[in-house]
């Protein structure tokens, strides 16, 4: 029962930050300015995603430790910016850090 | 809503590598949450209705250590707060649809399906509000099943988290290098990363990842406009060259070219006001 609860209340939470501002959004004319924000969040959330994943550890603290993660990192960065192709640089980037964890 | 068959097969085939990866992850994250206490069913709609990797993992996470309800709930908006500014950065995508069509395109919003929809939104002209929405639920049906058939495996699977938590890195990686198309991005980018790993640290919270786009995407958009204002010739506004010139940047250029033709008849309409 009481984890019913803590479902559904975190479907709540979790159904609150994304339709209210896209609503208010996309019903109103929206400022220049805001678009050309807007441009640069997606790039700056994916970096943050990224740095935190490799860098800051589950107990938040910052770690330079992670190798294969760091080596597979620019391996994959490679490989995008060459095939362009989202599935070769996520399955590669599997192989990569498998191997790497498993023989470094 | 009339769909051709080619167009859902085109859009899935689109989708694809996104659920690709998220069968390990979804796995793992119903290994966790069974390990936390949930049964399949609650499983099962924990998935539809959160559809967050980050924050199913965070429920399993603290259900282990017998954290209260409360403190799960308010960590989980704090950490899902972050999509108040995807979503906003969607929203002018889809203007036209409607209130119903928005209620359910932001209820399975995520990371994953908002960057598959974004670079699409913003490299193909073709792509509409219903494909994107179709992209969100094949990854959301992927999702679910994984969580689903992970909280029935449960224990009796072994997976390797470090590993497994890196499809996404390797996904998010890829987005942001097809993102960056100017030296001015790419500086924005590592400022991001910066700002991440110190407010993280900081915080000892992921709030910090929301500070940090914040910061950054508002440094990157004062300083885009300081620089064409002040020095229209800065080298900071240089494309960063691609390997081959590919459609997509063709598509790209269209696009541009189409938005200055747009901006020019708006000024023209300003000067007739006036």
């Amino acid at each position: 029962m009481n984890d019913l609860a803590l479902v559904l209340l975190a479907g709540v939470a979790a159904f609150i930050p994304r339709y209210f501002p896209m609503l208010f959004f996309s019903k109103r004319k929206i400022p220049d300015w805001f678009n050309e924000w807007m441009g640069f969040v997606p790039v700056s959330l994916f970096t943050a995603l990224i740095v935190k994943q490799i860098f800051v550890t589950s107990t938040y603290a910052f770690s330079v430790g992670n190798i294969a993660a760091m080596i597979s990192a620019v391996l994959v960065i490679v490989i995008a910016y060459f095939t362009r192709s989202m599935t070769l640089s996520v399955v590669l980037g599997l192989l990569l850090m498998w191997a790497l964890t498993t023989f470094l | 809503m009339k769909k051709e068959p080619a167009n859902w097969l085109a859009v899935l085939k689109i989708a694809m590598p996104l659920c690709l990866s998220y069968i390990p992850i979804g796995l793992a994250c119903g290994v966790l949450l069974h390990a936390g206490g949930l049964n399949t069913w609650l499983v099962a709609l924990v998935s539809l209705i959160v559809y967050s990797g980050g924050a199913q993992f965070l429920i399993a996470t603290m259900l282990t250590i017998h954290a209260p309800i409360s403190q799960i709930v308010i960590m989980l908006f704090f950490l899902e707060l972050r999509y108040a500014l995807l979503g906003s950065s969607l929203s002018h995508y889809l203007k036209k649809s409607s209130h119903k069509f928005i209620l359910g395109f932001a209820f399975s919003l995520n990371d994953e399906n908002y960057a598959v929809n974004y670079l699409k939104f913003a490299t193909d002209k073709y792509w509409t509000p219903s494909n994107a929405l179709l992209v969100e639920h094949y990854a959301l049906y992927t999702w679910a099943f994984s969580n689903v058939v992970g909280s029935l495996i449960g224990s009796s699977l072994h997976i390797n988290l470090v590993i497994v938590d890196f499809a996404l890195t390797a996904l998010f990686l890829f987005m942001v290098t097809m993102q960056v198309k100017r030296r001015l991005t790419l500086l924005t980018a590592i400022l991001a990363g910066a700002l991440s790993a110190f407010f993280c640290v900081a915080l000892k919270s992921t709030l910090g990842i929301v500070i940090a786009t914040l910061l950054a995407s508002t440094a990157g958009f004062l300083a885009d406009r300081v620089i064409r204002s002040m020095a229209p010739g800065s080298s900071l506004l240089y494309k960063v060259r691609g390997p081959s010139g590919t459609r997509e940047t063709i598509n790209e250029q269209e696009l541009t070219e189409e938005r200055l033709l747009k901006e020019e008849q708006e000024k023209d309409k300003d000067h007739d006001h006036e």
